[in-house]
């Protein structure tokens, strides 16, 4: 390996790694609280010991039920709160290389995900992945999810908690029924990122290390970004980058 | 032994007072237009071509499997060690998913609490050794309260004397902590259970959402593991090969 792409460069910021790890720990301890919430047989996902084992640790489903709020809610300001501090410099260059928009992007980014997969079980091998951007395919299809679940999943999870307080549900059946509508949403929504977050952390943690080290340091080795990030290395060698 | 608290009603005894409804309202001060229990008059032909009714004290039926508790989210619908079903106002959102499931119509939206209504057999009554309201003014004796566990009790004697049915059909099978003595009639199918109807939302989330996510999270953490094993094994066979080739 030439001396250059040995090289470490910076990929991210200190806050923006606290936000990662901050988004991970409020995502643990909220999937976890959350499964404990939801009671009834016909409706929980959790086998039945985990809600009679949550609730009685915490003195009650209704004391769960605050401690959830309180972490969603700090979660939802954390965010908010990065995304409005770090708008132009993180956020907006963020959204614009992970947000997948089109429907051709979209297929394009399904293409390289599916090759990848494949790729990890010995198949079609003799198909190379097309060059990636600083996000992969998989990367932005997960990462759109994601921004667009967080947004379901803290809309609905404000209601579900604030609305019966707020709102007449025995006056307008509406009030009620968006309540029932919230909670499937917010429901799916978790489920449907947890589903995702299975490869996200498999990669991480298994194939990638490197990526992983580097959500940790904030640097990743030249020679890193150019085997799986090449349009992004071009992109970092026309700044000057590298 | 662990009390099992049943209610017991002999239609034959019910003289359509209403005193039970009357006691219960001011028992709860439930609002206008709502009621913990009810008499449901059943209007048939006797076999001798007279016309003839019957009088069934109705309530929550205290079911065994109660639909109820399974359909509430947050677990304020509760089922008490003595067969009691409970509402624990400080959980319920008022969100509904518990009403259409009653196959009593038992449950209603109570407009000055938020919170969902229905009869508790006045737990708080029997929790201080008191009978519940509607029992203590039952004027024809029609209504009978206690522990089935007990054999001195006055319902177990009842419930040996007598012949009882419950409010069951093959829809909706399952005990209730509910008797009915009708002197030998046949229940009307006016008084028996509806079928279990849920909400759209709660269907979706049980029959559909959580499925779909035990396929989806269970699926992928299969699918990654195999590809982590497979990792295993290629590194294990590359290792293999290169300790064979640095034999040679």
């Amino acid at each position: 390996m030439s001396e250059s792409n040995a090289r470490m460069i910076r990929v991210r910021d200190r806050w923006t790694i606290r936000l990662h790890w901050f988004n991970a720990t409020c995502w643990l301890v909220l999937v976890a609280s959350g499964l404990g919430i939801i009671s009834g047989d016909s409706l929980r996902l959790a086998p039945a010991f985990w809600p009679t084992l949550l609730q009685g640790l915490f003195g009650g489903n209704a004391n769960l039920v605050l401690f959830h709020a309180l972490i969603g809610t700090l979660w939802a300001v954390g965010i908010a709160l990065f995304a409005l501090l770090r708008w132009r410099t993180v956020v907006l260059p963020f959204l614009r290389s992970v947000l997948v928009l089109t429907p051709a992007a979209a297929m394009r980014d399904a293409w390289a995900m599916t090759l990848t997969l494949a790729h990890l079980f010995g198949l079609m091998k003799d198909r190379p992945v097309p060059p990636q951007g600083r996000y992969n395919g998989a990367q932005r299809l997960l990462g759109t999810l994601i921004i667009l679940a967080s947004l379901v999943i803290a809309v609905s999870g404000g209601y579900l908690f604030l609305g019966p307080g707020l709102f007449d549900f025995a006056a307008d059946a509406s009030f009620g029924a968006l309540f029932r509508w919230a909670l499937l949403l917010h429901a799916a929504a978790v489920f449907l990122v947890l589903i995702g977050l299975v490869a996200h952390i498999y990669f991480a943690v298994v194939e990638e290390r490197e990526s992983l080290e580097s959500m940790k340091s904030g640097y990743a080795s030249v020679a890193f970004i150019k085997h799986h990030n090449p349009l992004w290395y071009e992109e970092l060698k026309r700044s000057g980058k590298v | 032994m662990t009390k099992r608290y049943v209610m017991l009603a002999d239609i034959t005894r019910c003289i359509n007072c209403k005193a039970c409804v009357v006691a219960c309202r001011a028992e709860w001060e439930t609002p206008l237009g709502f009621s913990r229990d009810w008499v449901r008059e059943v209007e048939s032909v006797s076999d001798d071509g007279m016309p003839r009714v019957d009088l069934f004290p109705g309530r929550c039926q205290h079911c065994d499997d109660a639909p109820c508790v399974e359909a509430c989210p947050s677990g304020a619908a509760w089922k008490r060690e003595d067969g009691i079903v409970l509402v624990d106002d400080a959980l319920c959102s008022g969100c509904e998913l518990c009403v259409p499931v009653c196959p009593y119509e038992a449950r209603w939206l109570n407009p000055e609490t938020g919170t969902v209504s229905k009869c508790t057999f006045c737990q708080p009554r029997i929790d201080e050794g008191l009978a519940p309201a509607c029992v203590q003014t039952c004027v024809g004796g029609a209504l009978r309260f206690g522990d089935a566990n007990d054999p001195e009790s006055e319902v177990s004697r009842l419930l040996q004397e007598k012949a009882w049915l419950q409010l069951t059909t093959d829809e909706v099978p399952g005990g209730t902590s509910h008797y009915y003595h009708t002197g030998g009639r046949e229940l009307p199918a006016v008084v028996l259970p509806k079928p279990i109807a849920q909400q759209l939302q709660g269907k979706l989330l049980g029959e559909v959402v959580n499925p779909l996510a035990k396929v989806g999270i269970g699926g992928m953490v299969a699918a990654f593991f195999a590809a982590g094993v497979k990792k295993v094994i290629d590194r294990r066979n590359a290792l293999g090969s290169g300790k064979e080739h640095s034999h040679e």
